[in-house]
């Protein structure tokens, strides 16, 4: 018996460390139904140990094959003399597995170092703000913090301004957690806020950037209603602030914007999720950024950032009449959406706020582009509705990573394009 | 100030046990196709005389008008939504959980994923909603290929005998938590939940609606005499249109054979801890009270 366990453990172990030199993962697209029955005859094919990591079903999904390195020349040749297109998605799986472990023994350094955050985990007010404080220490001629206002609660709302100087710049506007609930915006912005800190002087685009403009990011918008989901209620979206006369509170806090205001898609319910308040900018988070906004006077883009769907929008939301812009603001949509799916395949739709996701009046965009803000967005990130708001720390990474590429793009559009 | 209705108990169709292709007479087959053959495109047109005869079938229309044709705009989003809860209910279990992953051609293709292997398919679909009568549920057709080769019969029965054989009944609570996290052992019952779900979700859906489930609040195993096992959930439902979150009580039953059956549905209004404790004090004072 004792033989036996040792024996499986051995078995066991050297199984365990399987390792993937040279082998390859092929992308195929199949361009005929002849083309995925023949795919569909090599999957039955034993020998090759073919590893199938998405099945040949039509010519309109793409088909990825995991190849040992030992049978990559013959399948290539199949493929070939069947004349079925083919790329080479991952050219060493071996070295990919490495770097990602290499990649996330570094992520376990960083995060012992006391200076840094941990980015795949979600966080409580208090350490984001306390954070903030450090990467304004880390990089003072960078970054710095501004107290634009308090919120119903007496919570300060902070903005982070990117800087390299100059004054009354043009500036970019990027806000996340304006929705209590979607608590992967608000991380996503703790990522991206330490990767302008850190990318500026290494990345020649952001470098070019941020020597013209600046970028403004506000990681936590509604700082009363994050509070309240750690405390209370983690499916809450609005703010706290007390309705007269009802026994519900809050506002939503994307209705309340002077656009359309109280029109179709916000609720005068004070107890519904929509609610759009008594009168616009009643809210005093929304009536902060208005007023930051109005009195700064340079800015050429507004970027919201909210959670799920995996959509990037542009006005309008309170009509759906096309902007004077939409031709322009749908290409640069579309081409952030390109960049930002070429990371790990996330498919986003992109489109106006009213045709994508439904007719939303009162919307922060919508006001951003009515004051002359040309470049306005929202993002709505990961996922479809599996996990929804629940998304898993685990994805707070690459959601963030993904959406930098797409942030990255609409910025330097603004920054290309100055008007 | 707090919409209160009544509870709702409600009867549901089944899921058929064990991939069997058994449906209700009236409800037509959402056809998978397991094996080789590609996808069929379904041509039928949009019109009342195509569809299946169901009682009041001259109030359904299309879901979606002539000129929405983009594969982006919402109602192909939530068609497909309708489509893929249809789907879970015929076809969920535990171990089988199907998600809408995006809509290829609004008329209507989409990639259907099962999301607990990460298999992939494709579905052409047709969803009509009867927009004379928003209370009856939506009427799906679909034939989808791909992502249903793999066997899960294993599984259910080693989970089946589990169960049956333990000597306390099972619960758990807060699937997914705050940051995304189920315990290995806890993710068949937030499938069978999300499936059980699919059940309310496919009737709540009309044109202005887009449901997902939330979060299980809770759920615990109940005593059953039957060879079924018995469930009941509280579950939160997220509607993407109008933003709210819909608390429901489920009383569901799987096994195997049998498949996700739900047996009782009940909707828990959204109020405030005060409001209860009024309605309390006016019950005690007026206990044959009803209010609605």
């Amino acid at each position: 018996m004792q033989y036996f366990v040792v024996f499986l453990t051995l078995f066991l172990a050297v199984h365990s460390q399987r390792v993937f030199t040279g082998d390859q993962v092929l992308r195929i697209n199949a361009e005929s139904e002849e083309h995925i029955q023949i795919l569909q005859t090599l999957q039955k094919e034993q020998e090759m140990e073919l590893d199938f990591w998405i099945h040949p079903v039509s010519v309109d999904l793409p088909v990825d094959i995991h190849v040992p390195s030992v049978h990559l020349q013959k399948v290539k040749i199949f493929l070939q003399e069947h004349n079925i297109p083919f790329s080479v998605m991952i050219n060493n799986l071996q070295v990919l597995l490495e770097d990602e472990q290499a990649e996330m023994e570094k992520n376990r350094i960083k995060e012992r170092s006391s200076k840094s955050l941990n980015f795949g985990a979600y966080h409580d007010l208090y350490t984001i703000y306390n954070w903030m404080d450090s990467l304004v220490t880390e990089y003072p001629n960078l970054v710095s913090k501004e107290h634009i206002g308090l919120t119903y609660e007496n919570h300060a709302m902070y903005v982070l301004k990117f800087s390299t100087g100059g004054s009354s710049r043009p500036a970019i506007w990027i806000d996340a957690g304006i929705h209590a609930r979607e608590w992967v915006s608000s991380a996503t912005a703790v990522w991206t806020a330490n990767k302008i800190a850190t990318d500026y002087g290494h990345d020649s685009s952001l470098t070019s950037l941020l020597n013209k403009m600046d970028i403004y990011l506000m990681i936590v918008t509604n700082p009363d209603g994050y509070v309240y989901t750690h405390t209370s209620d983690r499916m809450w979206r609005k703010t706290r602030s007390v309705n007269p006369g009802s026994m519900c509170r809050g506002v939503d806090p994307n209705r309340n914007w002077d656009a359309g205001f109280g029109g179709p898609g916000a609720s005068s319910n004070p107890c519904s999720d929509s609610y759009h308040g008594p009168y616009a900018h009643s809210e005093v988070e929304v009536k902060n950024v208005v007023n930051f906004i109005q009195s700064h006077g340079q800015f050429k883009s507004f970027i919201s950032i909210h959670a799920y769907s995996q959509l990037l929008m542009y006005p309008y939301g309170y009509t759906c009449t096309n902007v004077p812009d939409q031709a322009e603001l749908d290409s640069v949509g579309r081409s952030a959406v390109n960049a930002l799916s070429s990371l790990y395949g996330t498919q986003y739709k992109v489109g106006n706020i009213c045709r994508i996701i439904y007719q939303a009046s009162g919307g922060s965009i919508d006001w951003s582009y009515d004051i002359g803000i040309k470049y306005s967005f929202a993002f709505e990130l990961r996922d479809t509705g599996r996990y929804g708001f629940l998304l898993p720390a685990s994805q707070i990474i690459p959601t963030a990573s993904e959406t930098w590429l797409a942030l990255k793009h609409i910025m330097e559009h603004v920054r290309d394009n100055a008007y | 100030m707090c919409e209160w209705e009544p509870g709702i108990s409600t009867q549901f169709p089944s899921t058929p046990g064990n991939q069997t292709e058994a449906a209700p007479s009236n409800l037509v087959l959402c056809l998978l196709k397991q094996g080789q053959s590609p996808v069929e495109r379904r041509l039928t047109p949009h019109t009342p005389a195509a569809s299946p005869s169901v009682p009041g079938q001259e109030d359904i229309q299309a879901a979606m008008p002539v000129e929405e044709l983009d594969p982006s705009h919402y109602p192909a989003t939530r068609a497909a939504k309708v489509a893929e809860h249809f789907i879970n209910t015929r076809y969920g279990s535990p171990f089988a959980w199907f998600g809408s992953s995006g809509v290829k051609k609004a008329g209507l293709e989409f990639t259907l994923k099962e999301m607990t292997r990460n298999d992939m398919g494709l579905c052409s679909a047709e969803v009509l909603f009867h927009r004379a009568d928003e209370r009856k549920p939506p009427q799906v057709q679909c034939t989808c290929s791909g992502a249903f080769q793999v066997n899960t019969s294993a599984e259910e029965e080693d989970l089946y005998q589990r169960l049956r054989n333990a000597t306390s009944l099972l619960s758990g609570s807060d699937i997914p938590n705050s940051v995304g996290h189920i315990d290995p052992e806890m993710a068949p019952f937030w499938h069978l939940g999300g499936v059980a779900s699919s059940f309310i979700m496919l009737r709540e859906s009309n044109e202005s609606t887009l449901l997902n489930m939330a979060h299980i609040d809770n759920f615990t195993q109940m005593e059953t005499k039957d060879a079924q096992l018995m469930f009941q959930y509280d579950i939160l439902l997220h509607d993407m249109v109008s933003q709210e979150i819909l608390k429901w009580k489920l009383l569901l039953s799987w096994s195997p054979d049998g498949g996700v059956k739900v047996l009782e549905a009940e909707w828990d209004p959204k109020c405030h801890k005060i409001l209860f404790l009024h309605l309390f004090i006016i019950f005690l004072i007026y206990p044959n009270k009803t209010i609605y």
